[in-house]
């Protein structure tokens, strides 16, 4: 053997891939060429190298979280991608001079232009003409419905296995805007200077600022802002090729279907959870006559039956507001939310994991330490009352969702058993405040 | 080769097939993550790091000029990133200084993220098979057998390749190499 081929067989050789007799011709080239033996220790040392690189990647899997954040992204940029010129987007323009009963009309109009079937144009332009006398520049509404959830959870939580309760908007788009939300356990309210939550007994949180919707309540102001929202279905129908439907029954009204899509992926931890990362039906009803939105139901679609979620029961156009609608009367013992402040040791907190947050979070919390506690979440006596004296039976690794993308959560799952002997097995869910950089706990307890 | 190159998947990706992004992902996490992985020396940075990264990567694939040097141009957006991460969780580490200075020790100490780099600047039948040795850990016949081609051709490929590597890291004045034994 000489050195070209000893050289073109060194890697077979050191991979132990070489037959016998090559093998021994190859091992007594490199006992007499000095130069092919230091090529080969060369190559050991390469290959020693290398062989560090494969053990600590032997687990890392990213493949689903990023390609659930693509879909998400993706899904997100469409939904955002400005209206073109185009027949149907001067057709929404409309809807400003024309008011909210026109553009229900002109929802018709353009979704039977968009769906196949016949007599589709006739029925459009009837509803078209009908719609044009409706009403003018909607001033204020209010929203009564029920909704599929826990009493204490969230506005926008969905909760099968719960009955239904009742909630409320009450919104003035003119001359000022302000608005409240109210479920039994808790009330949402911007009465024009700030926001403020209310978490019945005893925790407040306040945004300074009006805001258009805050507190999970942005699903309820869509359907209150309903010439913007069914504009926003337009426009998804369009882009995601989302299923809709329209057609008319016999009491006088035009129904208008959007299988509407959230864009989070099946495997994803918030599917369906929440309003907006619920596959949902949203059924609008329009009366002919008047051409206004009288009534609205949302259900969910996880591929089975579709159960109702919410149902508006009753809406009221430009209705009087007493003069304290947009105020939340506290108690005086209310525990202002408190997460911004800056800790004298703040450092190691800030050096902390998610998963080491939840870990002295519940370890706190097992020792009644509420100081401790505190540095993770607002301490209330209803939290304190729960949480006191809990045995941790385990936590796990943390996990992410299309939504941490945008918030930065991250969920540590759990398992606690409370003093009552209850066991809670659920997913702690963390957020790194952005000023003090300190994880704190954004739900899931 | 049965598999798409990596040129074929970016134009599909372009052609609005985003899917395709997942066979990349796929062929490139592990060397991004371990890349990630030396230069952060934090687990949970480093995957945090290289979700960021990928994301990047999907979203900025329309600037990508050479589209065969996609691991290269990965790698380039992984440094940026561990550097924003870096900078910004410098207290988690626990390491003073600027990531710059680190790297600029190279002469004296053998710093791993580099072979990295070298590796993702390797011609592509090059660089798949390194990839499916040493973070696959495959064996040669492996290697032959997944790729359809006689063994000869990997254990000469891998030869190329280190024959490729060993003359970078000279290059780089690096002496670790040759003091091994």
């Amino acid at each position: 053997m000489n050195c070209n081929e000893c050289k073109e067989n060194l890697v077979a050789h050191l991979e132990g891939a070489l037959d016998e007799t090559t093998a021994l011709s190859c091992r007594n080239h490199i006992e007499s060429c000095k130069e092919c033996s230091e090529t080969l220790r060369k190559y050991k040392s390469l290959q020693g190298e290398l062989g560090k690189l494969g053990p600590i990647t032997a687990d890392v899997s990213l493949v689903d979280s990023v390609m659930n954040r693509i879909k998400y992204l993706e899904f997100q940029k469409e939904a955002r991608e400005p209206e073109r010129s185009t027949f149907m987007s001067k057709l929404l323009k409309l809807r400003w001079t024309m008011g909210l009963g026109a553009f229900a009309g002109i929802i018709g109009l353009i979704l039977m232009v968009i769906l196949p079937g016949a007599n589709t144009m006739v029925a459009a332009e009837e509803a078209f003409a009908r719609a044009t006398k409706a009403v003018g520049q909607l001033e204020g509404i209010n929203i009564k419905g029920r909704l599929r959830t826990s009493a204490h959870d969230n506005f926008s939580a969905i909760a099968l296995d719960s009955d239904f309760v009742d909630i409320e908007l009450w919104k003035e788009f003119s001359p000022k805007l302000r608005w409240k939300v109210e479920k039994p356990g808790r009330v949402a309210a911007m009465n024009g200077n700030s926001t403020i939550l209310f978490i019945r007994p005893d925790y407040a949180y306040k945004i300074d600022g009006p805001t258009q919707s805050a507190f999970d309540t942005q699903w309820l102001h869509q359907i209150a802002n309903v010439t913007e929202s069914l504009n926003d279905e337009l426009r998804a129908i369009k882009k995601h090729g989302w299923k809709s439907s329209v057609s008319q029954d016999n009491a006088g009204h035009t129904i208008v279907t959007v299988e509407a899509r959230s864009g989070y992926s099946s495997d994803d931890y918030l599917k369906n959870s929440f309003f907006c990362t619920a596959d949902t039906r949203r059924v609008y009803i329009f009366d002919d006559q008047t051409g206004l939105l009288v009534a609205a139901k949302i259900y969910l679609e996880d591929g089975k039956q579709p159960e109702l979620l919410f149902e508006l029961t009753q809406i009221s156009y430009n209705p009087k507001f007493a003069a304290n609608t947009f105020e939340i009367e506290l108690p005086d013992d209310v525990n202002w939310n408190q997460d911004d402040f800056v800790l004298p040791d703040n450092s190691k907190y800030e050096a902390l994991s998610s998963e080491q947050a939840a870990r002295a979070f519940f370890a706190a919390c097992a020792q009644e330490n509420w100081d401790e506690a505190s540095k993770f979440t607002t301490v209330t006596a209803s939290l304190k009352t729960y949480l006191a004296g809990i045995k941790v039976i385990s936590t796990g690794e943390h996990f992410t969702s299309a939504i941490s993308l945008i918030s930065g959560a991250q969920f540590v799952p759990y398992e606690i058993k409370l003093k009552n002997g209850e066991v809670k097995k659920h997913n702690l869910a963390l957020k790194r405040h952005p000023q003090t950089k300190r994880w704190f706990v954004d739900g899931g307890i | 080769m049965m598999e798409l190159s990596d040129k074929d998947l970016i134009e599909r990706c372009l052609a609005g097939n985003s899917d395709c992004f997942r066979h990349l992902v796929l062929r490139y996490e592990k060397p991004l993550f371990a890349y990630l992985m030396r230069r952060l020396k934090d687990r949970q940075l480093a995957t945090d790091a290289a979700q960021e990264s990928l994301i990047r990567a999907y979203l900025g694939l329309s600037d990508l000029k050479k589209p065969e040097a996609f691991h290269s141009w990965l790698i380039g957006i992984g440094a940026r990133v561990a550097l924003e991460f870096y900078r910004a969780h410098k207290r988690q580490l626990g390491i003073s200084g600027e990531i710059e200075e680190i790297s600029s020790e190279k002469a004296q100490k053998f710093e791993e993220y580099q072979l990295d780099e070298m590796i993702a600047e390797l011609p592509e039948n090059q660089r798949q098979m390194i990839l499916l040795r040493y973070y696959e850990c495959y064996s040669c016949l492996q290697i032959a057998e997944a790729l359809n081609v006689p063994v000869g051709t990997v254990t000469k490929t891998i030869s190329r390749a280190y024959d490729s590597l060993r003359q970078k890291l000279q290059a780089e004045g690096f002496v670790f190499l040759e003091a091994q034994s």
